[in-house]
């Protein structure tokens, strides 16, 4: 069968423009959703050993109870594979010569930490150095600023409890400076060893042990599972995901992947299906040729269900091959902007998405056009009939339109953004068919003529068809496109809103009631006012409507809330960033009732009215909940689960004051004297903190911007496939319209502007719609607020216009350099 | 050469029987009548040449003898089977074996190579070594020395002689030829109608010619006018015939 296998061979296939262009299109397919599922994998994994260094390890476990933990469960840790850690944090008093000042210590093992490095000078003017391990045994880093509070110099001795150590560096930045309210006061970090000799830990004194755990997502898994019956109230399993300010950045950015990578593949869909309907109708003549040659129906699909495999077998090839250097590319690139090495990991789990893509835009988009081939009639050899009808094709179209969508709700695992996505290409259809209707209407009233802007309006009439064709798909490319572009833009527009310069980077607890007033005036007297102070008192949740909080509460919800002591308030306005859900807020002499932050409410099964009952040292209070309300946790100011009323049920208990206040680097020095005035205020500077989260906040800006490169450059051949479509057609009229007498500049520049035309139309179609899905989009998955963006994508369909213009003048080349005699022999 | 054992057992029977084929299409709103009442029989190894003018309805007549198309009315019988009741599929199998086809446009395949076009429907007839039988009809129309050469780089007279070696290759009982010296000049016309009747002549195949070239036509045992759709046989015609 050689001459048949020939048919069939892709070699031969490749000389066919159509069939460059369906392969072109699947490998673009599988080398972009391949590159990003790779890439987004080992981004993911990269931020979470990124943010992993906020724990410095993958998992903490605090013990609250001033126990340490039983020494079986470490060992139970290291038998299942893990990494583990100890450190001891508590607060003591240490002295200088003269000077003695209330320090915040943490004791840490050899192991710390176990994600992230330590920063510390080695003396005052030293260069700062990156170190993966703490002070060794009778050694001892501490605060610059403790340096200066104790006059003291690096080489000379701390003494801490009954324990003389050695001062040999100081703490610039540690791994894991979160938000532990037992970090209040100056760091000072020792070896775990010397705990015992200090004397300091006493039966009954307030200290925390805390255990690092790091290992695979399986190991640690499997652990929590052995450990999770073990644990008591007392006890906090933390993992990066939980909470910290800083994973809502990163499941946003995950999202955006997963929306990149899904945008991706719609794309891909979208240029196969163009590409083979084009190729299947190319082929008709053949297929009634081989008719009447004796082929059967049965036959023919056969001999293309083949081809199509060949073709799947070599886009999935070549996509992958293309992928492989495009992810090296990014992994390089992400460890310059790291400036650490990331390792080239191939997650096979990662492919099966690129795999999955090219199948399903082989059997749902090229397949139905083809295997209608087998309808065409042998008559065509002896007289050209009419082509097939749109309504022959709406099957086959539902049926992949529902094939795609499936495949991004599996790719992204979010109904809401297929959703969304679907409904943004309705509105795009509907408006078409408007756009369609009117082009028609006003078309067809205009004359040929001399002018170029006729001739292009009567060439849009002319190639109706063709052209509401062409609009479609560039309209749903520059809509997938500009939907990338909008959520970029607003990803990015929040981060930095939620980051201002002037966050605040500082906070001021345990602020005594007559000193508040003081405190204030300290920092209005240094250019650097205070945010609102709020009251605070410490309290655990413990019943709900009368019973035990721990029982009515599934086990399945791991709420960290009921685990700690919870910060509780009072105040009489809601501050601006939170938001009333249910209820209402207190009336203005209101004396009862509790608001609850939403997140919370939702884990406890909490509704309007249902009792709380907190334990607040020996005392209990009970109040009726009267609203509950969302809390921006990334605002990095003092943010409360429970607020009370003015004179409610907190009034009676003790309680101090906490606020928040941006500090500039170059004024901290202020803080040593704030120390020294309100010696038992304790600072929380958090400026190390913010600055990582800015830095990753980068990292994850510049990863976004690669592929936002990526699927423009794949929507960039969506385009040129679509033009190259109906190439012959185009220079077969050019060639005959030099033929008959046109100019050549009169050619062009009617060519020009037919496609201007429609890449503008396409253009705002696209924008429309993607302002559309955005809206929808907003709500549901980045949380954020909808605002038109209408700065950002005016230039689309200037773009996409000029772009096809001059793709355009492009496709005119031949046309125009060739005797218009040789051309329509050649295109014969 | 096996011709003989495709050949129904009882040769006497006509390759051909037409009757009171009625071919009607719908456009828009309207239905036009575009073949009434044609009824005709063709012999064994006749060569018989349809003449009409553009529109007449002769190519939608050829379509409908050689199966390529279904009629709205009456009935096809080709070689003993009524091809008119044949599903799509069966006519396929039916083409494959005794049918051969010459066209207008020629037909060639663009990107397979001339023995390749001439091997073609050999392999769809399941034959074992297509290319030496390709080979022996491609120089018997003179193209020995162009096997490997593609349409592209064929002349139009070329172009046709691959088609006609393409035609007889699997050795059909019947050959429909659609306007075959149409697209060329008078002299490369003249070359390929002698070849066609010449193989013809060989191979004691029936030929069915669509022209509207009179020499062609007056070529063929037979002549039949097609207009608006009737099919009528000149009385001198009929009168070689019998």
């Amino acid at each position: 069968m050689a001459a048949a296998k020939k048919l069939m061979s892709v070699r031969r296939d490749w000389r066919e423009r159509d069939v460059r262009v369906v392969l072109a299109a699947l490998i673009i397919a599988v080398a972009t959703v391949a590159t990003i599922a790779l890439f987004a994998s080992q981004l993911q994994r990269t931020l979470v050993s990124s943010a992993s260094s906020f724990l410095a390890a993958d998992r903490q476990l605090e013990a609250e109870n001033g126990r340490p933990i039983p020494d079986a469960w470490l060992q139970e840790a290291a038998d299942q594979g893990l990494k583990t850690g100890r450190m001891v944090e508590f607060s003591t008093m240490v002295f200088g010569d003269e000077n003695f000042q209330l320090v915040s210590v943490k004791a840490v093992s050899n192991e710390y930490p176990l994600r992230g490095d330590i920063e510390i000078q080695r003396n005052p003017t030293g260069t700062r150095e990156l170190v993966n391990q703490g002070p060794g045994p009778g050694e001892v880093w501490i605060n610059p600023r403790l340096l200066r509070l104790l006059d003291l110099e690096v080489g000379e001795s701390l003494e801490v409890g009954n324990l003389n150590l050695t001062v040999s560096g100081l703490l610039i930045r540690e791994p894991d400076g979160g938000f532990r309210l037992s970090a209040l006061a100056p760091r000072v970090m020792m070896h775990v060893d010397d705990v015992a000799a200090t004397g300091v830990i006493q039966e009954g004194s307030r200290v925390e042990y805390v255990y690092l755990f790091a290992g695979d997502e399986a190991a640690l898994e499997s652990y929590y599972q052995w450990l999770e019956p073990r644990l008591e109230p007392s006890h906090e399993w933390a993992g990066v995901r939980d909470g910290e300010t800083f994973s809502r950045s990163l499941e946003r950015a995950e999202r955006f992947l997963l929306l990149g990578g899904s945008l991706a593949v719609l794309l891909a869909a979208v240029a196969v299906a163009v590409a083979s309907r084009q190729y299947a109708l190319s082929q008709r003549d053949t297929v009634a040729l081989l008719k009447t040659l004796g082929l059967s129906g049965a036959g023919i699909g056969g001999l293309y269900l083949k081809r199509l495999a060949l073709w799947g077998v070599t886009g999935i090839v070549g996509g992958l091959l293309v992928a492989m250097p495009l992810y090296w590319l990014l992994i390089h690139m992400l460890s310059q902007v790291l400036e650490r090495p990331v390792e080239f990991q191939l997650d096979p789990s990662a492919l099966v998405p690129a795999l999955l893509t090219a199948l399903v835009s082989l059997f749902a988009f090229a397949y139905p056009p083809v295997r209608r081939l087998r309808n065409v009639p042998a008559m065509r050899v002896l007289r050209s009939q009419p082509g097939e009808t749109g309504r022959e094709a709406l099957p086959d179209m539902i049926i992949a339109i529902v094939a795609v969508f499936g495949l991004v709700w599996m790719y992204a695992g979010e109904l809401a953004l297929v959703v969304s996505l679907l409904g943004g290409l309705a509105l795009l259809l509907g408006a078409l068919g408007l756009v369609g209707w009117l082009l028609v209407a006003t078309l067809r009233k205009v004359r040929g003529g001399g002018n170029a802007w006729r001739l292009a309006l009567v060439g849009l009439y002319r190639h109706r068809r063709a052209s509401l064709s062409q609009i479609a798909v560039f309209a749903m490319t520059l809509m997938l496109a500009a939907t990338l572009i909008l959520v970029r833009t607003s990803l990015l527009t929040d981060w930095q809103a939620q980051l201002p310069d002037d966050a605040p980077n500082h906070f001021l607890i345990n602020i005594a009631p007559e000193a508040v007033e003081d405190v204030d005036s300290f920092w209005q007297e240094r250019g650097q006012p205070l945010d609102k102070l709020y009251p605070m008192v410490r309290g655990r949740l413990t019943e709900l409507n009368g019973q035990p909080v721990k029982e009515t509460v599934s086990k399945d919800e791991n709420v960290n809330a009921l685990n700690r002591e919870l910060n509780l308030t009072w105040m009489s306005a809601l501050p601006d960033d939170n938001e009333i859900v249910e209820g209402a807020w207190f009336g203005e002499n209101q004396k009862e009732g509790v608001s609850v932050e939403a997140e919370l409410a939702g884990k406890l099964g909490l509704s309007l009215g249902d009792e709380l009952t907190f334990t607040i040292g020996s005392e209990k209070v009970t109040e009726a909940v009267t609203s509950i309300r969302t809390v921006q946790w990334d605002s990095m100011k003092p943010n409360f689960y429970m607020a009370f009323p003015p004179e409610g049920g907190l009034t009676e208990m003790p309680a101090t004051w906490i606020t928040s206040f941006y500090l500039p680097k170059d004024k901290k020095d202020a803080l040593n004297e704030f120390s020294r005035q309100f010696p038992t205020v304790s600072v929380l500077e958090i400026d190390h903190v913010i600055e990582r989260i800015q830095e990753i906040v980068r990292q994850v800006t510049q990863a976004i911007e690669a592929i936002l490169a990526l699927i423009l450059a794949a929507a960039l051949v969506v385009m040129a496939a679509v033009v190259s479509a109906t190439l012959q057609d185009r220079q077969r009229e050019g060639a005959l319209l030099r033929t008959l007498g046109g100019r050549q500049r009169l050619l062009v520049r009617s060519t020009m502007l037919e496609f201007a035309l429609l890449g503008g139309f396409a253009g705002v179609l696209g924008v429309v719609a993607a302002e559309a899905a955005v809206w929808a989009l907003q709500f549901r998955m980045f949380e954020g607020t909808f605002q038109w963006h209408w700065h950002v994508v005016l230039p689309i369909p200037i773009v996409s216009a000029v772009v096809l213009a001059l793709f355009g003048r492009w496709q005119l080349r031949p046309v125009l350099s060739v005797s218009p005699m040789l051309l329509l022999r050649r295109l014969e | 050469m096996n011709q003989m054992t495709n050949v129904n057992p009882d040769s006497q029977s006509p390759m051909l029987r037409v009757d009171n084929l009625t071919h009607r299409v719908s456009v828009e709103t309207d239905t036009l009548t575009i073949l009434q009442g044609v009824t005709l029989e063709i012999n064994r190894g006749e060569s018989v040449a349809i003449v009409g003018r553009s529109g007449s309805g002769k190519t939608t007549l050829l379509g409908l003898l050689a199966g390529l198309d279904t009629p709205s009315e009456g009935t096809v019988e080709l070689d003993g089977s009524v091809i008119s009741k044949l599903s799509e599929d069966e006519r396929a199998k039916l083409r494959a074996h005794r049918v051969g086809f010459v066209f207008q446009s020629f037909q060639l395949l663009p990107a397979l190579t001339a023995l390749e076009n001439v091997m073609l429907p050999l392999e769809l007839a399941g034959m074992a070594s297509p290319e030496k039988r390709a080979r022996e009809l491609l120089e018997r129309v003179g193209l020995g020395e162009r096997l490997t050469h593609t349409p592209r780089q064929l002349s139009g007279g070329e172009q046709q002689r691959v088609a006609i070696a393409r035609a007889f290759a699997s050795e059909p009982l019947i050959l429909f030829a659609d306007e075959p010296t149409g697209n060329l000049d008078n002299r490369t016309g003249q070359a390929v109608s002698d070849l066609l009747m010449a193989l013809n002549r060989e191979q004691g195949t029936t030929l069915v010619m669509v022209t509207h070239d009179e020499h062609l036509a007056a070529r063929c045992n037979r002549q039949f006018h097609i207009e608006a759709g009737v099919l009528s046989e000149p009385e001198a015609a009929q009168e070689m015939a019998h």
